[in-house]
């Protein structure tokens, strides 16, 4: 009854009486010869990500009033600088005896005209008046949230835990070694885990949103952008992950960001896919060792067996592998979804 | 069988209610086409529009005059594609009802490009959900759409895929605008067919063939095709290919005649998708059918209506689309594949194919067909498929 949704996955597609062929197989090759030649891209310097980016900013500015951040202030603006309708047209013409014409057009049809614009403006006024109102009540209840806003969690890494000598690295590489689909790492850093990953075939990239790390670290080739991990997940297509290793970004994360992302892992990772989460444990969180930032943080690291709990939840199915010390510890989980996607 | 008709009453009727019948619109093709398979199928069969334009008049009657010719075992198909005053009188209907779904775009994708469009969006979802549990069916053209029929609260689902008559492209191209394609080509012309609507997603486009003129191909080209509903979108757009200089190679081409359809197609090297929200994308099947190869962004019914007969990619970026675009156009073998894949995939959208699938779906709550043949669905007057 249901039409095929596999996209590229059809098994076989018989393309003349005499050929069959593999067509799934070598679509899939293609696709992994295309990411290849666009990191070689990327990292020749021929079109760097930054100048893809400076693309998608330049085409907002062309988007309508607050398509780009301008506001309820700009489009309020434009609102009571439309609200007043002319009923006095113009009436200059290129043709000879024309402006004499609509001039006299115009004062036979003021009398009516102006009646119907006068209720216009006044409907407008009306309107923009009331959302100025509007607009005077969001601010105060924006400044009252401010007050008490959960700022998200900033990354907090440790050199002793976030390296290529980490005890984790090699677990995380393991698991995701047949992960089905391109696998993502957050926080990337300068693009030491991607490295990793990538040297042993994984298909890999990173997005770290400080600043300036990005763009030092895009230089040597690896693919990474500077981007926010919940904006960036909502932005990639449904089970298209094949997995997600987290590292940094869960330890000091508050409950509502944390429920945010635990859904949407389990929409963006494929069935399969692999999820590797990374945290300091409870006692570094509270001991001197701690980054700064820890003292920062909206949350606190969870237990493994809390992760593993949650991440049942979401539809994984989570092992939390033996610690080489009590400091940090890894989750490996496989999304094994009870219903299926779209 | 439920909805038994009397003696006298003929054959069953299985009518169609439609907002609007519009020219090479994929919903208005869909329904005139489906219209002529019922009665091939020995149905009675009309179409009731709330709207017809003017080069489908005759093809329909207003919604009105169906009370008038109402009979008991009537079984009423409605074509669902956006807000509609149709719902409410269908609601208030005695007869069995079928909701054929075509999608609806999400309100959010509308954004503040247009929020009227996004108001009617919300409004399409609300009326969806009160038919959907009122309908003994809901046929759906793709799994991506029949999942937005469960959701809704539809009992029974099939999917059924869009009737599009293929052939219709099959003219001969307009000579004029093969022409004037061929005078200036000098590289690479890429081909889009679309409503330009944000959802649809030509900036992105405009953005990679911006970087495969850069990395690739300085002479390539992009042909949009469709109407531009959207004038805050086409105005940016507009100004968006001025900004980066690519005033003479994005052809912002409009809504155009089947045969200056068919020379796009005959003229275009690649079909490139990069639409965020396809419902089932016709377009895709036709540039496959022309024998051009598909590459398209991973969204809604993409994968299933290519179904491994195009690459179907998991970014957007401008520069894994330019190096898509490029694999396709500088591998003669993975071209050559494709093309043929692509056309045994269109083959299997067969307008009697499909046909014969729209009236075994529907047979399941009208009863058995009389039994007249298939083989003249699609040998009325057919207006084209749509975008």
């Amino acid at each position: 009854m249901a039409e095929d949704t596999r996209g590229n996955d059809d098994a076989t597609t018989t393309v003349d009486a005499e050929t069959t062929v593999d067509v799934a197989a070598d679509l899939r090759r293609v696709m992994a010869e295309i990411d290849e030649e666009v990191r070689r891209r990327r990292a020749s310097g021929d079109l760097p990500a930054r100048v893809e980016r400076e693309l998608d900013e330049l085409f907002l500015q062309h988007s309508p009033v607050a398509g780009h951040g301008g506001g309820l202030a700009d489009a309020l603006r434009m609102v009571d600088a439309s609200a007043f309708i002319d009923p006095v047209v113009p009436v200059a013409s290129d043709k000879s005896g024309g402006a004499v014409v609509k001039k006299g057009l115009r004062t036979l049809n003021l009398w009516y005209i102006g009646f119907v614009t006068h209720q216009v403006s006044r409907f407008a006024t009306a309107v923009s008046r009331s959302l100025h109102l509007v607009d005077e009540r969001l601010q105060s209840l924006e400044r009252q949230l401010a007050a008490q806003r959960v700022p998200p969690a900033g990354v907090v890494e440790a050199p002793w835990a976030h390296g290529p000598g980490a005890w984790w690295v090699p677990v995380a590489a393991d698991a995701l070694a047949g992960a089905p689909g391109r696998v993502l790492h957050a926080a990337s850093g300068d693009g030491w885990l991607v490295r990793a990953l990538t040297g042993r075939g994984v298909d890999a990239y990173g997005i770290d949103l400080r600043p300036g790390v990005v763009a030092r670290a895009e230089l040597e080739g690896a693919d990474l952008r500077e981007e926010d991990l919940l904006e960036h997940l909502r932005a990639v297509a449904p089970l298209s992950l094949g997995g997600v290793v987290l590292s940094g970004v869960v330890d000091g994360m508050a409950p509502g960001e944390r429920r945010q992302l635990l859904g949407l892992l389990s929409d963006r990772v494929a069935p399969e896919g692999v999820l590797v989460v990374h945290s300091l444990s409870r006692a570094v969180w509270m001991s001197d060792r701690a980054p700064l930032a820890a003292d920062l943080a909206p949350g606190h690291p969870l237990r493994p067996a809390s992760w593993a709990s949650l991440l049942g939840s979401a539809g994984f199915e989570a092992a939390v592998p033996d610690p080489a010390s009590a400091d940090d510890y890894v989750v490996v989980a496989v999304h094994r979804p009870v219903h299926a996607h779209r | 069988m439920n909805g038994s008709v009397g003696r006298d009453d003929g054959p069953p009727a299985v009518h169609q209610f439609v907002p609007a019948l519009i020219p090479r619109d994929a919903t208005g093709s869909h329904t005139l086409l489906l219209r002529d398979a019922l009665r091939a199928a020995g149905w009675r069969s009309e179409v009731y529009a709330e709207a017809t334009h003017d080069e489908l008049r005759g093809e329909s009657q207003p919604i009105e005059r169906y009370a008038a010719t109402a009979r008991p075992g009537d079984v009423l198909v409605y074509q669902f594609s956006t807000s509609s005053m149709v719902a409410d009188y269908l609601l208030g209907r005695p007869e069995r009802l079928v909701l054929d779904y075509h999608n609806v775009t999400r309100p959010e994708l509308y954004g503040t490009w247009d929020p009227e469009g996004a108001r009617r969006s919300d409004e399409a979802f609300e009326q969806l959900g009160r038919l959907a549990p009122r309908a003994v069916l809901g046929l759906a053209d793709s799994a991506f759409n029949e999942e937005d029929l469960r959701r809704a609260g539809c009992r029974r689902t099939a999917v059924v895929p869009v009737l599009v008559d293929f052939h219709r492209l099959e003219v001969a191209p307009d000579q004029r605008v093969l022409r004037h394609l061929a005078a200036e080509r000098q590289g690479a012309d890429w081909l889009f067919v679309g409503r330009l609507v944000p959802s649809k997603a030509q900036h992105r486009l405009v953005e990679a063939l911006w970087a495969y003129r850069r990395l690739y191909d300085p002479h390539a080209r992009l042909h949009l095709v469709g109407p531009a509903p959207n004038a805050p979108y086409l105005a940016a757009l507009r100004d968006f290919v001025d900004d980066l200089g690519l005033g003479g190679a994005v052809r912002l081409v409009g809504e155009v005649s089947d045969t200056a359809l068919a020379a796009y197609y005959a003229a275009a090297d690649v079909y490139v998708s990069l639409s965020v929200h396809e419902g089932f994308g016709v377009p895709l099947l036709e540039s496959m059918s022309a024998g051009v190869p598909v590459v398209a962004r991973r969204a809604g019914a993409v994968p299933a209506t290519v179904a491994g007969a195009g690459l179907v990619l998991e970014r957007d970026e401008p520069g894994y689309v330019a190096a898509s675009v490029h694999r396709v156009l500088a591998d003669p073998v993975l071209r050559t594949r494709m093309v043929a894949a692509g056309r045994v995939r269109a083959d299997r959208h067969s307008l009697a194919g499909s046909a014969e699938r729209a009236v075994a779906a529907l047979a399941t709550v009208v009863g058995a067909p009389p039994g007249r043949p298939l083989a003249r669905v699609g040998a009325g007057v057919l207006p084209g498929g749509g975008r």
